[in-house]
């Protein structure tokens, strides 16, 4: 029974990946239905695992646990190996046999320094999809280069487009905005081999650079310079045409409102959202434009309606006159905010260790699928008996010594239990 | 015959032969099918007949509005086909419906409702035609309290989360530059439509798809959402600079910048060459996180003294994620990205020559596109007259009932 939700059911991937573009792209491919088999060694394990020690990563086995890891793991298997042994090798190249695509975010040299070159890969199966995310790209003078999301946002140009505006900084956006970019573009690219080798009977190396990817989200910028070289001027909240067009402070502690008028229409409703007040029938407010070019004068005084209620109460009376606004939901608010409440977006997530939390479930629906959440992150090696006994029928004895050899692992290697650490503070 | 020629033949383009409807305007919907014509897809863009919206946006050469030379629609638009419909006339409907039929991709963008209420949803066009594969694309998705509210990039952004955590903590929240919540979602939109058309190709059976602008984007919240999903903390903005070792800080030339993780300190130390940073209280990860302002304040004072290309250099040297704030100029002028034929090049008749970014990764087994954008209703002849077999009387009484 074909599943609507779960596309990619029936394709194999072998996950190299760690931190987050990887992992996200990962996770994609899991959400739609692919076997994810997350592949660390127990020297060298995704560093997600560890970023956040106790307690902010609870229980015992906190390498498990952190939340970081299950957003971007869930739905995956783990089997831990040493890709870096002979003997782990063997066995990555025996599962390759059963695996459609290969994924990795190492830095532009590990996988040929591991050995795990694409002609090594595709000796191992022949049509075998490979994707290599560097953030610069497996070519050019950059290629050595190294960056996480934000380093990536910078080198896109992304960067360079967002700052107030009156002090000339630019901000970087709030998450490691190139990650996840990177990670939804991998998803796409693996999909788009695999209706290739459906046509073609062939498999391919994918090199896709996540500084490339950002940029692509700039395209009217990129024009500018081509068109007219011109560069972008910080807007902060503002827009070029619309006003009013900003971020408004609320009762509440730290408490915001983006409201935005495009058109008279809407500037007559947000009038009677502010209950008429007498200023907004002067002339300078009059039009489109007027009201632009008086728009600090004009954000002051929505900044006054607003600052009088909470953000809940001004949405409401926005939402009745239909003017895009939304509050400015903070991390806590999010999963209680009714609209996405409503659409069922986070779903829950349970861990032996951890218990019950709520993470986001399917980035977007397919009529008929069911729940995205079928499993959390795997514990690590979890699924090692199933893969390497199940999938490539090696004997309990075979396995028993290749963990004596420490090629496969359950528990990271030196990594400590919780009640054996010191406290530790955390990155975030 | 040779063993060679019975392979399978070499496909150039993945998604040769494949045709998409594309019934969206602006950025989110018109990027996703903007990479599916790039890779080989007969992308028909179905316009309203006054056009996409985003003909009316700029940049355009010499700032000059023409709804030909819309720098933001040539980029979005390359390699499609444009055919214009009205969608309130019942010959506009038909022709749809026709198109429908021939179509294994519909990607729309109305406000929910609109299709369905003009027989032309996913269940009718679907109908005769179990394979094809529909994706929505809206703020907010389908359904919910605020399926229907209009939006704004600036709301989207607040929307989802993101808004809150971007700027300065002792300033008012920031919206990070251009339309990236549209263009997120677009890209989130591509990822959808290929895996779907793969499951349709393997299966024989497509499917339909919502995707909200909101939640696309409210998934990639980082450990932020996570951290208060799982442990109830709250996360305030922390401007440019997370930590000493991950943020933006000025440079004698303009602005770059280090992302380290703890494993990467080794390298950054070394790199940066501070006696300081060998000391335990900057070496031990613990005890950095306690000294972290002290360290910033050691951070401000070296950065001020790099250059963008020398802290470039270091960093591919030394292996450290450092970076430098790229502008559109140095980036039109990188040797690495024209080393991997990063850009499309090519010259408009009417807008003159341009270059923008024009794939999104590089492939051993196929090429991209790199073609113009449409004329408004270049193609309506082709299309209509020469595909669908309407008269070119036809076409002269559609265009008279403003069907097209």
């Amino acid at each position: 029974m074909f599943d609507p939700g779960r596309p990619l059911s029936g394709v194999r991937v072998a996950d190299l990946t760690m931190i987050w573009a990887g992992p996200y792209a990962a996770k994609i491919l899991a959400d739609q239905g692919a076997e994810v088999i997350k592949i660390e060694s127990p020297r060298a394990w995704d560093n997600i695992r560890t970023l956040l020690p106790p307690p902010v990563a609870p229980g015992e086995h906190w390498w498990n646990t952190n939340f970081y890891l299950h957003e971007y793991s869930r739905n995956k298997k783990s089997l831990t190996l040493d890709l870096a042994s002979d003997e782990g090798k063997t066995v990555f190249a025996r599962l390759l046999e059963h695996c459609d695509v290969v994924i990795e975010n190492y830095r532009t040299d590990v996988m040929d320094n591991l050995g795990l070159t694409y002609e090594w890969l595709k000796e191992q199966k022949e049509d075998i999809i490979v994707v290599g995310m560097a953030g610069f790209g497996k070519t050019g003078p950059e290629k050595d280069a190294v960056g996480y999301g934000p380093i990536i946002e910078m080198m896109s140009g992304m960067t360079s487009t967002s700052g107030y505006g009156d002090d000339g900084v630019p901000y970087k956006s709030g998450i490691s905005y190139g990650d996840p970019i990177a990670g939804i573009c991998a998803s796409a690219a693996v999909a788009t081999a695999l209706v290739q080798r459906k046509r073609t009977g062939k498999g391919q190396y994918i090199d896709l650079a996540q500084r490339e990817v950002m940029s692509t989200l700039l395209g009217e910028f990129y024009m500018d310079w081509s068109m007219n070289q011109r560069l972008p001027e910080h807007m902060g909240t503002g827009h070029d045409w619309m006003a009013p067009h900003n971020v408004y402070p609320c009762a509440g502690d730290d408490d915001w409102i983006a409201i935005c008028v495009r058109t008279d229409a809407e500037w007559e409703g947000l009038k009677r959202a502010m209950g008429s007040p007498d200023w907004a029938e002067r002339t300078e407010f009059s039009d489109q434009i007027l009201r632009w070019e008086h728009r600090s004068q004009l954000d002051e005084l929505v900044g006054g309606w607003t600052a009088a209620s909470s953000k809940i109460d001004l949405f409401a009376a926005l939402h009745v006159e239909q003017i895009p606004s939304s509050p400015v939901w903070k991390m806590l608010e999010l999963q209680r905010e009714p609209h996405l409440k409503a659409r069922g977006f986070y779903e829950p997530l349970r861990h032996p260790e951890v218990g019950i939390w709520s993470v986001h479930g399917w980035l977007w629906r397919a009529d008929g699928a069911g729940p995205c959440i079928v499993a959390p992150a795997p514990d690590f090696g979890q699924h090692n008996a199933e893969i390497l006994g199940g999938l490539l029928e090696m004997s309990e004895d075979d396995q028993s010594a290749l963990e004596a050899a420490g090629v496969t692992a359950t528990r990271p290697e030196g990594v400590p239990l919780a009640s054996e650490m010191p406290p530790t503070p955390s990155m975030l | 015959m040779s063993e060679h020629e019975q392979d399978p033949p070499d496909i150039a383009l993945p998604y040769e032969g494949v045709r998409v409807l594309e019934l969206a305007e602006g950025i989110s919907g018109p990027y996703a099918g903007r990479w599916l014509a790039a890779l080989g897809a007969d992308v028909i863009k179905i316009e309203r007949t006054t056009g996409d919206p985003s003909r009316a946006f700029g940049p355009w050469p010499d700032d000059l509005p023409d709804d030909e030379t819309s720098g933001l629609f040539l980029y979005l638009n390359g390699d499609k086909r444009s055919i214009t419909l009205n969608l309130e006339t019942s010959d506009g409907r038909e022709i749809l419906r026709e198109l429908a039929a021939s179509a294994e991709i519909v990607i729309e963008s109305f406000e929910p409702g609109y299709l369905a209420e003009r027989g032309l949803g996913y269940d009718e066009l679907s109908n005769d035609h179990p394979a094809l594969v529909m994706l929505s694309i809206t703020p907010f998705g389908q359904s919910g309290p605020n399926a229907n509210l209009p939006a704004t990039e600036l709301t989207l952004y607040a929307s989802c989360g993101q808004m809150w955590i971007t700027g300065h903590p002792d300033r008012s929240p920031l919206k990070n530059g251009g339309s990236q919540p549209s263009y997120q979602a677009g890209l989130n939109a591509f990822s959808a439509l290929a895996g779907a058309y793969y499951g349709a190709v393997m299966h024989d059976q497509g499917s339909y798809i919502d995707l909200s602008v909101q939640e696309t984007y409210a998934a990639m919240a980082e450990a932020f959402h996570n951290r208060a999903a799982q442990l109830g903390i709250e996360t305030q903005r922390s401007g440019n600079n997370l930590n000493a070792l991950w943020g933006v800080y000025e440079l004698s030339d303009g602005y770059g910048g280090i992302c380290a993780l703890p494993r990467n300190y080794p390298a950054f130390a070394n790199a940066v060459g501070l006696p300081e940073l060998q000391e335990e209280r900057f070496s031990d990860p613990g005890q950095r996180l306690i000294n972290n302002d002290e360290l910033m304040a050691l951070m401000f004072g070296w950065f001020i003294g790099q250059t963008r290309q020398g802290l470039m250099e270091l960093g591919i040297e030394h292996r450290v994620p450092f970076g430098y704030v790229a502008t559109f100029e140095d980036l039109a002028n990188s040797e690495h990205l024209h080393s991997r034929d990063f850009f499309a090049q090519h010259d408009d008749d009417r807008a003159g020559s341009l270059t923008y970014p024009g794939r999104l990764w590089l492939s051993s087994g196929h090429d991209w596109k790199m073609g113009r954008a449409p004329l408004l209703g270049e193609h309506n002849m082709e299309i209509i007259h020469g595909e669908l077999g309407y008269e070119r009387e036809d076409l002269v009484r559609l265009r008279e009932l403003d069907a097209i």
